[in-house]
C-alpha cells in the first residue's frame, strides 16, 4: 500500500516537475474557490491542498459557506472585476452556461496524458466537455436515489424493504398503523425535490427524461405528472408535523434509531451516519428508492471544480496540477470516503480504502444502471436543467408539500406553467 | 489678490467639503440606480449583458407566485416591523422615564440586541421557536404536553414570527432615540399641563410625545430601511419558508441574481423594491414641502 | 433651564401614596417582563456554550445543563477548523477588527463635517443634496454588489481589505450625515451668527462650537457603524478571499453542514466571541444613547 501510494506520488511530482521545466519556471499555484468550509468536505479539501502542496504547488482556497448563492455572488462579483477564479466548485448545466459567457482554461492536454475519457462515466463526460473541450474536473459521484431504512421498525413489523410504490405504500400504511411515523423528512425546497425526483423517476423513467432531463413543458402537464403529485401527496401524509425547519441530518437520526421508517435522500447520508457512529446492516439498511419498472436505478449528481482562463502563467500551471490532482486516484479514495459518495473514476477498487458497502454497492448500481440505458442525472441536484427552470419548479414542487390544498392536477399545471414563464 | 481668493474660496468652504460626498454619493446612489434600471431592461443572464432586452423580465416577475407573495410581505412585515418597533420602543423609553432605579442595566437589557448579527438573531430565534428545540419542547418536557408553540411552521403565522424577532431586534434602538428625545422636551410645558389637571397618559400622549415628533420622523427612517433591506434574518429563521410563506423581496433580489443566474430579472426586482420605497417616500416628501410652505405662508 | 425643569418632573410622584406604590409596581413588574423575553435568547446561547452536543441534541435548546465543560470556548477561539485552517474564529476576529476600525472612523468624521454643512451653512438646493445622501441609506446591499464588484476592479482594490473599508465607509457616510445632520440642527443658529459677526470661519466655527457640542452623536455613529459594518456579512463574503474573511463568514461557517454534524456549542461560543466587540461598544457608549440631544448646550 505505501510503495503504491508512493508510486502515485512520485508519479505527480514528476509530472509537476516536467510541467514546471517546460513552462519557463512558472510556479504552480491556486485558489480553490469552494462551499465546504467547515466538517468532513472541509477536511477532504484540506487533504486536496496537501497533495496540491506535496507536488509542488502553492494551495490557497476561499471557502465560500452559506448558501450557494453566496459562492455564486462571489464568483459574479469576482469575473465583473476582472478577476475569474482559477478554480471553482460549479456542476452540471452551470459548467455549459458559464462556458458560454467566461473564457475557460483548456485541460484537453492533461485529459489525452491521464486518459481521463477512458475512466470518467460516460454521463458525467459531456457534463465536463460542454463545448468538446475539457474545462472541469469531476470528484466524485453521488446516487440520489437511495432508500434508507430502519432495521428495527422493519424487523419489528415482519416486512421487507419495498421495491415499488404499491409496496412501498402499503409497507407505509402497515407502518403508521402501527404507531410509527413512516417517512423522515425536512422540509426544504432541494430536500423535497430530491424526494420529487425519485418518485417521477420510479414512476416512469420516460417521464423523467421529458420533464425533468430535456425541460418539456407538455410532459410536465400530462397525466404522468399528476400521478407523480398525488403518490407525493400521499407521501407527505407519512410524514409527522413536524418537517418544517427539521434539517435533513435530524431526519435521517429519526431514521436511524428507529423513530421513523423510510428516509429517502442521496449518498451523503451515509458519510453522517458513520460520523454518528450507526452502522449500515444494523441500524439502517440501503436501498434504491422504489421503482416501477423493475431494474437498477441511478440518479446521478456530481461535484466538479471548473476552471476559468487565466493570465497568470504560475495559476495555469496551477490548474493543471489541481486537475491531475483531483483525478488520481488516491484523491478520489479520500475525497469520496469522507463524502460518503464514489469515485468519479470507474477504475478505483472500492473494497480498499474504507469504503462501506452501501458505496461499493452504489458503484455496482452505476454500472448496472449504464448497462441497462436507465442512468439519468438529477434535476433537484442540479445536473440536468438550467437554474432558472430548476428553481421555479423547486418553488412549486415545495410549495405542494407544504400546502395541502393544492392538488395534483394544479401542481402540475403550476410547474408547467412555472417554466413557461422563465422563457 | 491673495485676500480675494482666500475669501473667495472660503465663502465656498461648504460646498467644496461637501464634494468628496456628493461625488460618491452620486456613484452610489445615482449612477448604481440607474445602471440597475437599465440592466433590468438589459439581456443579462449569467454576468450583466448592456444589450437591450424589453420589460419581459417585469412581466415574467409579476406572474412568479413567489415574487407576489414576498412583495406582499415586504408591505406586511415592514408596516408591523417598523409600527411595532416604534410602539414597544415608547413603551420602554416611556417605562425608564419614570425615573427608574437602575436605569442604565435597563437601558443595556433593551438595547444589546442591536449589538447581535442579523444572522445570529434568526439562528438563536429559530432554535427558540422550533418546536423540536425550544419552547415547546422545554415546555411538553416539563410536563405541559399540548403546549403549542410551532407558529414559526405554519405558513399563516411564520412570518408574524418574523415580525417579533424583528422587533426584539430593533426596539432597543427606538427606545434610546425616544428616551434621549423625553428627556429633551422642555419641563415647563409639562408643569403647564399638570397645573391644568391633566393626567400622566393624558401628558404623554398629548404634551410630551407630539412634541418629539422629528425623532419619530429619525426612527421611522432608520427602521424602515432595515424593513426593506431585510435578508438575513429571514434566511436564517425561517429561509423564507414554510414553502415561500415568509419570503422577502430582497432574497427573491439575491436569488435571481446568482442561485438562478438571471440578473436582468433580478435587476427588475430591485427596481420594485425602489418603487415600494417610492410610494412610502413620495407622500412623505410631497407632503412635507406642504406643510412647510404653510407655516411659510402663516408666517409671511 | 431645561435640564433641571426636566427633573424636577417625576411623573410617578402624582397621586395618593398608594397610588404610587401600585405605579410603580406596575412599572418595574413592566420592565422585568421585558427585560427576560429581551435577555433569553443571549442566556440560552450562553448556556449552550458549555453543554456537550449529545446532550443539546437530545434534550433541546432549552434545557438546564447537566454536564457543563469550557473547552469549546478554547476550540471556538484557537482550534475549530474552519475554512482551510484549524485555528478558530480567532484569525477572522482580526481581520473584521481590520477592516471595521477605519470604515468606522472615516465615515463618522465625513458624517460629522457632512452635518455640520448642511444644517449650518444653508444654500440653494442644500435639502436636495441632504436628500440624495440619506437615499443612500435604502439601497439593498443585494442590488449594489455587482457595481461595486465593478468599480473596486476598475481601481484596483478588489479582493482587499482596504476595498472593502471603501465601500462600508461610503455606504456608511448616509447613515453618519443624516444622524449627524438631524443633531446639529438643534444647535441654536444664533450660536453661528454671533461666531460670525465675531469674525470666526468655517472650520473655527467647527472647532470651537460644533465638535464639543457633538460627543453624543460622535458616540452615536460610531456605535451603529461600528455594529453595522461588524455585523455585516454579504459584502465581507464576497469581496475578500482567502485568509481575508470577516468573522461572520466563520459564523456561517458553522450552519453551512453538508455532512456532518453541526457544532451547536462550539458554534454558540463563536457567536459570543462574534458579539463581544459590538456588545463592549455598547455597554461603553450606551448612555451616550439617551443622552439629550441638547444636552448641556445652550441656554
Amino acid at each position: 500500500m505505501k510503495s503504491h501510494r508512493s508510486v502515485r506520488m512520485s508519479s505527480l511530482s514528476a509530472f509537476a516537475v516536467v510541467a514546471v521545466a517546460t513552462t519557463a519556471q512558472a510556479e504552480p499555484k491556486i485558489n480553490m474557490m469552494h462551499q465546504w468550509a467547515q466538517g468532513s468536505e472541509a477536511e477532504a479539501i484540506a487533504k486536496l491542498g496537501e497533495m496540491f502542496e506535496a507536488a509542488g504547488g502553492s494551495w490557497e482556497q476561499t471557502a465560500i459557506s452559506g448558501h450557494t448563492s453566496d459562492m455564486l455572488a462571489k464568483l459574479s462579483a469576482d469575473i465583473v472585476a476582472g478577476n475569474a477564479p482559477p478554480a471553482v466548485q460549479l456542476k452540471g448545466p452551470e459548467i455549459a452556461q458559464w462556458s458560454a459567457v467566461g473564457t475557460m482554461a483548456d485541460l484537453d492536454d492533461v485529459a489525452a496524458e491521464e486518459g481521463w475519457d477512458d475512466v470518467v462515466a460516460p454521463e458525467l463526460v459531456s457534463v465536463m466537455k460542454p463545448d468538446g473541450n475539457w474545462v472541469a474536473a469531476p470528484m466524485n459521484i453521488h446516487r440520489v436515489n437511495w432508500l434508507y431504512s430502519s432495521k428495527a421498525i422493519l424487523d419489528e413489523l415482519g416486512l421487507e424493504v419495498p421495491t415499488s410504490w404499491d409496496e412501498f405504500n402499503a409497507a407505509c400504511d402497515k407502518i403508521m398503523a402501527a404507531g410509527h411515523t413512516c417517512i423522515a423528512h425536512g422540509a426544504a425546497d432541494w430536500s423535497d425535490t430530491t424526494t420529487f425526483d425519485s418518485v417521477v423517476y420510479g414512476m416512469d423513467i420516460d417521464l423523467y427524461r421529458k420533464a425533468f432531463q430535456d425541460g418539456d413543458v407538455e410532459a410536465m402537464r400530462g397525466q404522468g405528472m399528476v400521478d407523480a403529485f398525488a403518490q407525493l401527496r400521499k407521501m407527505v401524509g407519512y410524514m409527522d408535523d413536524g418537517i418544517n425547519g427539521r434539517s435533513w441530518e435530524q431526519s435521517m437520526t429519526m431514521t436511524m434509531t428507529g423513530e421513523a421508517a423510510f428516509f429517502l435522500m442521496g449518498d451523503w447520508t451515509v458519510a453522517s451516519a458513520n460520523l454518528a457512529g450507526f452502522k449500515e446492516g444494523e441500524d439502517y439498511l440501503c436501498n434504491q428508492t422504489p421503482v416501477d419498472w423493475g431494474g437498477t436505478g441511478f440518479i446521478l449528481n456530481a461535484d466538479s471544480v471548473v476552471f476559468f482562463g487565466q493570465e497568470d502563467p504560475d495559476y495555469v500551471q496551477g490548474q493543471k496540477l489541481l486537475a491531475s490532482t483531483i483525478m488520481s486516484p488516491e484523491f478520489q479514495v479520500t475525497f469520496n470516503v469522507a463524502k460518503g459518495s464514489i469515485p468519479s473514476r470507474t477504475d478505483v477498487d472500492l473494497s480498499k480504502g474504507g469504503f462501506t458497502g452501501c458505496q461499493q454497492q452504489g458503484l455496482a448500481d452505476l454500472k448496472a444502471s449504464a448497462a441497462e440505458d436507465t442512468l439519468v442525472r438529477s434535476m433537484a441536484h442540479n445536473m440536468t436543467v438550467p437554474q432558472k427552470y430548476r428553481g421555479a419548479m423547486m418553488e412549486v414542487i415545495t410549495e405542494f408539500v407544504a400546502d395541502d390544498s393544492i392538488t395534483p392536477e394544479e401542481a402540475a399545471e403550476q410547474l408547467a406553467e412555472a417554466v413557461e414563464l422563465q422563457d | 489678490m491673495q485676500p480675494l481668493l482666500g475669501a473667495r474660496l472660503s465663502r465656498w468652504t461648504p460646498q467644496l467639503v461637501l464634494v468628496p460626498t456628493l461625488a460618491a454619493a452620486f456613484v452610489y446612489v445615482v449612477v448604481f440606480s440607474v445602471w440597475t434600471l437599465w440592466i433590468s431592461v438589459s439581456q443579462s443572464t449569467l454576468l450583466p449583458n448592456m444589450a437591450y432586452g424589453g420589460f419581459g423580465e417585469y412581466a415574467a416577475l409579476w406572474q412568479s407566485k413567489r415574487w407576489i407573495v414576498s412583495y406582499q410581505n415586504l408591505f406586511l412585515f415592514g408596516a408591523l416591523y417598523v409600527l411595532g418597533s416604534l410602539f414597544v420602543g415608547t413603551l420602554l423609553a416611556i417605562l425608564i422615564d419614570q425615573r427608574v432605579r437602575f436605569e442604565s442595566v435597563w437601558r443595556t437589557i433593551f438595547l444589546y440586541p442591536l449589538a447581535i448579527s442579523f444572522i445570529v438573531t434568526g439562528t438563536v430565534w429559530r432554535w427558540i421557536f422550533h418546536p423540536q428545540t425550544g419552547v415547546e419542547r422545554a415546555l411538553s418536557d416539563m410536563g405541559w404536553l399540548s403546549a403549542n408553540v410551532d407558529w414559526i411552521t405554519d405558513r399563516d403565522m411564520a412570518l408574524y414570527v418574523v415580525v417579533f424577532t424583528g422587533i426584539w431586534h430593533a426596539s432597543g434602538f427606538a427606545m434610546a432615540l425616544i428616551l434621549a428625545g423625553l428627556r429633551s422636551v422642555d419641563g415647563d410645558l409639562i408643569k403647564a399641563a399638570q397645573i391644568d389637571g391633566a393626567s400622566m397618559p393624558r401628558i404623554y400622549r398629548c404634551v410630551v410625545l407630539p412634541t418629539i415628533w422629528p425623532i419619530f420622523v429619525a426612527v421611522t427612517v432608520v427602521l424602515l430601511q432595515f424593513a426593506i433591506k431585510t435578508y438575513d434574518l429571514v434566511v436564517a429563521l425561517t429561509q423564507g419558508g414554510p414553502g415561500v410563506a415568509t419570503t422577502v423581496p430582497a432574497i427573491v433580489v439575491y436569488d435571481l441574481m446568482f442561485e438562478r443566474g438571471q440578473i436582468a430579472q433580478g435587476a427588475a426586482a430591485a427596481v420594485m423594491i425602489l418603487a415600494a420605497l417610492a410610494i412610502v417616500l413620495v407622500p412623505y416628501v410631497v407632503w412635507t414641502s406642504w406643510r412647510d410652505r404653510k407655516q411659510g405662508a402663516a408666517h409671511g | 433651564m431645561a435640564e433641571t425643569a426636566r427633573q424636577s418632573f417625576d411623573p410617578l410622584a402624582t397621586g395618593s401614596r398608594s397610588r404610587q406604590l401600585r405605579a410603580r409596581t406596575i412599572v418595574y413588574a413592566l420592565l422585568g417582563f421585558f427585560a427576560l423575553l429581551y435577555l433569553s435568547p443571549l442566556l440560552i446561547i450562553l448556556m449552550n456554550s458549555y453543554r456537550p452536543l449529545a446532550e443539546i441534541v437530545r434534550e433541546g435548546f432549552i434545557s438546564g445543563p447537566e454536564t457543563m465543560s469550557w473547552r469549546y470556548w478554547g476550540e471556538a477561539w484557537g482550534s475549530f477548523c474552519l475554512g482551510g485552517s484549524c485555528e478558530g474564529v480567532s484569525r477572522y476576529f482580526y481581520n473584521t477588527l481590520v477592516m471595521t476600525v477605519p470604515a468606522t472612523i472615516l465615515s463618522t468624521a465625513f458624517g460629522v463635517v457632512n452635518g455640520y454643512v448642511l444644517s449650518k451653512w444653508r444654500f440653494r438646493h442644500d435639502t436636495w443634496v441632504f436628500g440624495l445622501i440619506t437615499l443612500g441609506v435604502f439601497l439593498p446591499a443585494q442590488m449594489t454588489l455587482l457595481p461595486w464588484a465593478f468599480v473596486l476592479g476598475k481601481i484596483g482594490l478588489s479582493n482587499s481589505l482596504a476595498g472593502l473599508v471603501l465601500v462600508h465607509t461610503v455606504q456608511g457616510i448616509s447613515f453618519t450625515t443624516l444622524f449627524c445632520r438631524n443633531y446639529f440642527v438643534a444647535v441654536p443658529d444664533d450660536l453661528i451668527k454671533a461666531a460670525r459677526i465675531d469674525g470666526a470661519g468655517f472650520w473655527r466655527i467647527f472647532r470651537r462650537i460644533m465638535l464639543p457640542l457633538s460627543p453624543p452623536i460622535l458616540i452615536v455613529c460610531v456605535i451603529w457603524q461600528f455594529t453595522g459594518i461588524w455585523n455585516e456579512f454579504l459584502y465581507g463574503a464576497v469581496l475578500t478571499s482567502g485568509a481575508n474573511q470577516p468573522i461572520t463568514s466563520a459564523i456561517v461557517a458553522f450552519s453551512g453542514s453538508g455532512t456532518g454534524e453541526r457544532h451547536y456549542n462550539v458554534e454558540a461560543a463563536a457567536v459570543i466571541f462574534a458579539a463581544l466587540p459590538p456588545l463592549f461598544i455598547y455597554l461603553i457608549g450606551g448612555k451616550y444613547f439617551v443622552r439629550g440631544l441638547t444636552s448641556g448646550a445652550v441656554k
